[in-house]
């Protein structure tokens, strides 16, 4: 269908709109507008995706003379999938309206595990050592290599796309990555290369967060696009640890190792490069006078994503003296490396702020703040000179570096935690070194800046006005949707009290509580016995749930349970989780019933969709609050307070509310599809304990129920 | 801060108490009641007596709605109907059919509405089958083979009921597949599903056995007492049949009445080809003849077989003895009607009451009642072909009972009397 939004004329595929997408995309007009950032919240399962790409893509159709380039950031490959693929048929719609005129090119960018067609490469079997092995055929010194030698092997698509040279283009037309993939192979140029070569001309770019907010990987965008762009980041809600993630670094005894035997492995190469190409080393040291921004005349592929939350003058200026040399730097790294194993030799716990980090290995291991902040640079220009491909095995040097960069870079916002062993496992010595940020707003900083429109979007935002806060910056627009429901497809409920009235919670005192235990294990099995197909039941920790399973077990109420469903259970193996999954769904699918016990926070509660027949139920066994006792959630809590006056217990309550939220979020996908969620805390009633309260669709609905 | 909190606490106590004055709170007894609203059904009249509200003109356009929807899809593509059917119907007597919140229990209720099914079908269906099966700790049992007569089959539903264990669509879906594989051709395979349980103990993949049953040309219908199951629908979808859940008795009795009439033909059985069939006559009052179903020598009352000459007691059934098809022929006829339907009547619209054409047919064609009792304007309907006119009671009459328009039959009869005339 085909409609007017204030001036521009918003081409819709489908007959029928809800009246929430249609306010959702007069506030996003709005916002483009003028030319502002804006946070919207509306609930999953009503269109948010083709709502948000049929405005901004009608928009930009609507003013040709300024055109609009759309960055669309998902958080899994399957998502952005699912985005092209709405794309696509948005694109279909429009060309039949318009014609020519609404040509588009719209590319899905991801990891050459993803988009690699060459099977000797793709066979690898992770995404570190596809891009080693990707390396290994196409560096300029392998391809140089093989042009004298035909016996080296080298890449045939990509040597095809080199030999096409600007005449590799992609036509206009939607791709997702499957396409680039068919597109690659029918032409025989690598997809890769391509793709990321088309970022420029593309109209939609669809991509991961990492693209835009991991320093390491986000160079790739900080030459190429411009600033009349609208970033959307989708499923945003817990945009803040994504950005605290990509900042922090930690370090274990496996990394130094590690790292030791990275820097013996870099000293061999350089002796032998000295005994056979001093002039290489030679070229290298008068390139690094000259300033790290000056690399940008390498060719393509041997380009290092570079560092955009590094300052300006950090790339202008010239490396420091004393690493400029290649051996010099490798002493540097070496007595880095020996300084951090000292420090990991600690008996007791330590927190450290950067600026006392600094001093100490200023003092310890005479290394100052300035050399510490070239490393990473540094090191990839060294790892380029001596033609290493194998980058898959430099990890451990890598993120020593990372963490040396890091470190020399920001003086606030971040903090240093040694801890001899787990909290959990107090026999077991796992010392690590963890440089931990907590400040969210520093890895997207560059990102607002830059972009014209930052859209901010999810199924969960609330509190609205907490996220702006976290993130520092300042929304044009900041509303909240709420799904309209033609019939009752979904019915929360909270409960406070077990069978026997007494009172259930997750609440450290009260969690071993054997009533507690026995009340929760007779609300679910009460619960099978009348709910057909799949229950997910999450818990508040994988302890927990060990604890909660064996007793049930011990009362003989898991044997009831099984009686009328099968139990699978998340553990902390990938591998066994999927299995677990694979077999839940097909308990569900043949009709034996299933319950899937999980855990709030686990890999299952955050990616993976529980719709339909696979969820008429999702419990809630507990608040889920974070681990308060550990170091690193109170040292981002003083921070928070200290810099953004948020109190530590409005936080915690908004954490865990907005993770409950997203557990039970998991069993509605659509309109069409419902289920039944069920709050089990006494403390999901008291306002007194939540000062903030749940706006979400669950809420709305509880109150009204 | 902490009076705060005292208050809001008494506040949300208040609220808790509210919500449960609201509705929530009720005894049992009193929601019944309160469900029933039989105070809605009385009116005041014009003189101030309590009257029961005219329900009838509500039960009326319910039914119209109905017979519109059905004849809707039957007129668009003229369907073939399959009237022979073999339906087998499957109860479920697990552990779930013991269930008490349809009253006494789940069991019972399924009973009681099976039974009334059973001759409702063979009341529409007087050439088709049905064979009851159940079952029960996860085993299918057959309790009757397919058969015509609705009596043995009530018979031995009702001295089989009880229940316990889990319940195995697959067990009863292979048992079913095993007996309606061998009907001929012409039959309609059919199997109904009254499914207690919320889950199903199969010994092994259920798939294969919904793929064997599609490819068996087999249709299931499901209707659950308790909620949806993947599974169920799946079998439906795949095979072509119904699946529906019932909210309560009343809403059972519909969906399982739903399947009495007969289901349009499967496009690939859709040929035409001849069945070969006998026509047995009644035996003569005291005649002595051993009976080949009861393998007993019976006195009068039966039926001979026209190639045999074997004794039948009951029609339609298969000659135990040569293997014909014995009908007898008001069945056939009275199959008629699903092919032929009747039109939906066309309402007459209630205003013009001194139009001279609306007033010479003041009474019903059917019952000569008159069609607006008293001064007051009653609901009336019309057969399209005849424009006679019809009181509602005798709507519903001609098309559920009667399946002939009398009006349409006296036309021919006339125009026949005056053709023999001429």
């Amino acid at each position: 269908m085909k409609f007017q939004i204030e001036d521009v004329t918003v081409y819709f595929p489908y007959d029928h709109i809800y009246p929430e997408q249609y306010s959702y995309m007069i506030e996003l007009k709005r916002a483009l507008d003028a030319k502002g950032h804006c946070l919207l919240e509306m609930p999953t399962g009503t269109g948010k995706t083709i709502a948000l790409l049929s405005l901004i893509t009608s928009y930009s159709l609507f003013k040709p003379e300024s055109p609009i380039k759309l960055i669309y950031c998902t958080r899994t490959v399957h998502e952005m999938e699912k985005t092209l693929a709405e794309l696509k048929l948005l694109h279909k719609y429009q060309k039949e309206h318009l014609g020519a005129q609404a040509r588009i090119l719209a590319i899905g960018l991801s990891s050459r595990k993803n988009l690699c067609v060459n099977p000797r490469v793709v066979a690898a079997e992770n995404r570190d050592s596809v891009d080693a092995a990707c390396r290994k055929l196409t560096a300029s010194w392998v391809r140089a290599m093989a042009a004298e030698n035909p016996n080296v092997p080298t890449c045939e698509y990509f040597e095809d796309y080199e030999r096409a040279g600007g005449e590799a283009l992609l036509p206009p037309g939607v791709y997702t990555l499957q396409d680039l993939r068919a597109f690659g192979r029918e032409k025989g140029w690598c997809p890769y290369f391509l793709a990321r070569r088309m970022v420029q001309f593309a109209n939609v770019i669809v991509y991961s967060y990492q693209y835009l907010l991991d320093p390491k990987v986000a160079g790739i965008i900080s030459k190429e696009l411009p600033k009349e762009s609208v970033v959307v980041f989708d499923e945003a809600h817990n945009i803040d640890n994504v950005c605290i993630e990509a900042l922090s670094v930690s370090v274990r005894r496996q990394t130094l190792e590690g790292a030791t035997r990275n820097l013996n492995r870099i000293s061999q190469e350089i002796d032998r490069f000295k005994a056979t190409d001093a002039g290489r080393l030679r070229a290298e040291y008068n390139r690094l006078i000259e300033g790290l921004a000056l690399r940008g005349n390498l060719p393509t592929t041997d380009i290092w994503l570079a560092n955009p939350a590094l300052p300006d003058d950090i790339l202008k200026e010239a490396v420091p003296g004393n690493i400029r040399r290649a051996e010099h730097f490798l002493h540097v790294l070496r007595r880095l490396v020996q300084y951090l194993r000292g420090r990991l030799e600690t008996e007791n716990v330590e927190k450290e702020s950067p600026v006392g980090f600094l001093v100490s290995i200023n003092n310890h291991a005479g290394i100052d703040q300035k050399t510490l902040k070239f490393c990473y640079d540094r090191l990839h220009s060294l790892m380029l000179t001596l033609e290493i491909t194998d980058t898959d095995e430099f990890l451990h040097i890598q993120t020593i570096c990372d963490f040396a960069t890091l470190i020399g870079t920001y003086a606030r916002g971040f903090s240093i935690i040694i801890e001899p062993f787990d909290e959990r496992m107090p026999h077991i010595p796992d010392p690590v070194l963890q440089l931990c940020c907590h400040d969210a707003s520093l890895a997207i900083k560059p990102v607002f800046d830059r972009f014209q429109s930052v859209v901010i979007t999810s199924g969960t935002l609330s509190p609205i006005d907490l996220y702006p806060r976290l993130l520092n910056f300042h929304p044009v627009v900041s509303r909240s949707f709420t799904m309209s429901l033609t019939r009752d497809c979904i019915c929360p409920m909270v409960l406070t009290r077990g069978s026997d009235q007494l009172p259930v919670s997750t609440k450290f005192d009260m969690r071993s509580d054997p009533g507690v235990v026995r009340n929760y294990g007779k609300l679910l099995l009460e619960l099978v016995s009348v709910v057909p197909d799949g229950i997910v039941c999450f818990f508040v920790s994988y302890s927990y749930m060990d604890g909660i399973i064996n007793a049930w077990n011990d009362h003989g109420i898991l044997k009831d349970i099984m009686q009328h469903k099968l139990v699978f259970i998340e553990t902390q193996d990938v591998v066994e989780t999927t299995l677990a999954l694979d077999n839940y769904r097909r308990a569900c699918d043949c009709g034996r019933g299933a319950v899937f016990f999980s855990v709030a926070r686990g890999k299952v509660a955050e990616g993976i969709d529980f719709d339909r027949h696979y969820g008429r139920l999702v419990i809630m066994f507990g608040v889920p609050f974070q681990y308060t006792l550990s170091k690193i959630l109170l040292a981002r809590l003083e921070y928070l307070r200290d810099n953004f006056q948020i109190k530590e217990g409005d936080f915690l309550t908004f954490d865990a509310l907005r993770q409950a939220a997203q557990c039970v979020g998991r069993v509605i996908r659509s309109k069409a599809d419902y289920g039944m969620m069920i709050f089990a805390d006494k403390r999901y009633i008291f306002p007194n304990s939540f000062s903030i309260t749940l706006t979400s669709k669950i809420l709305n609905s509880l109150i009204k129920g | 801060m902490n009076n705060g909190a005292d208050k809001r606490l008494n506040r949300r106590a208040e609220e808790d108490e509210d919500d449960e004055d609201d509705g929530d709170g009720l005894e049992a007894w009193e929601r019944t009641y309160a469900d029933e609203r039989s105070w809605e059904s009385l009116q005041e009249d014009e003189l101030g007596f309590l009257r029961p509200i005219d329900n009838k003109a509500i039960y009326h356009a319910q039914y119209r709605r109905r017979l519109r929807s059905l004849s809707s899809s039957a007129a668009a593509t003229r369907i073939q109907k399959g009237l022979i059917r073999y339906l087998y119907i499957v109860i479920d007597l697990s552990r779930a059919a013991a269930e008490t919140d349809f009253r006494p229990n789940r069991m019972v209720v399924v009973a009681k509405h099976v039974e009334a099914f059973i001759r409702e079908f063979f009341d529409q269906n007087p050439l088709s089958q049905i064979g009851l099966v159940t079952i029960k700790d996860g085993v299918a049992h057959c309790l009757t083979d397919l058969g015509g007569t609705p009596e043995a089959h009530i018979k031995a539903l009702m001295g089989k009921l009880e229940c316990s264990g889990d319940s195995s669509l697959q067990n009863a879906l292979d048992l079913v597949h095993g007996y309606l594989n061998q009907i001929p051709s012409y039959g309609h395979r059919e199997v109904l599903i009254l499914y207690s349980a919320l889950s199903t103990c199969d010994p092994g993949d259920i798939m294969e056995t919904v793929q064997k049953c599609k490819k068996s040309k087999i249709r299931c219908s499901v209707i659950g007492l308790a909620a949806e199951m993947f599974i169920c629908k799946h079998l439906c979808q795949e095979t072509g049949g119904m699946y529906s859940v019932a909210l309560d008795e009343a809403h059972f009795k519909e969906l399982i009445l739903e399947h009495a009439p007969p289901p349009p033909a499967i496009a690939e059985f859709a040929i035409a080809n001849l069945i070969k069939m006998g026509f047995p006559q009644r035996a003569a009052e005291g005649s002595i003849s051993i009976c080949s179903c009861h393998k007993e020598a019976k006195v009068g009352a039966g039926y001979t077989c026209p190639r045999c000459k074997a004794r039948v007691c009951e029609l339609p059934t298969e000659c135990r003895i040569c293997g014909l098809t014995l009908v007898s022929s008001p069945h056939l006829a009275r199959s008629y009607h699903h092919l032929f339907p009747i039109p939906p009547f066309d309402e007459v619209p209630l205003s013009r009451p001194n139009d001279p054409n609306q007033k010479a047919k003041r009474n019903c064609f059917g019952c000569q009642s008159l069609l607006s009792p008293g001064n007051k304007p009653g609901l009336s309907v019309a057969c399209p072909k005849c424009q006679q006119h019809f009181c509602l009671d005798c709507d519903i009459y001609i098309h559920e009972s009667l399946h002939n328009c009398p009006g349409c039959e006296s036309l021919r009869n006339s125009k026949s009397v005056i053709a023999n005339e001429t």
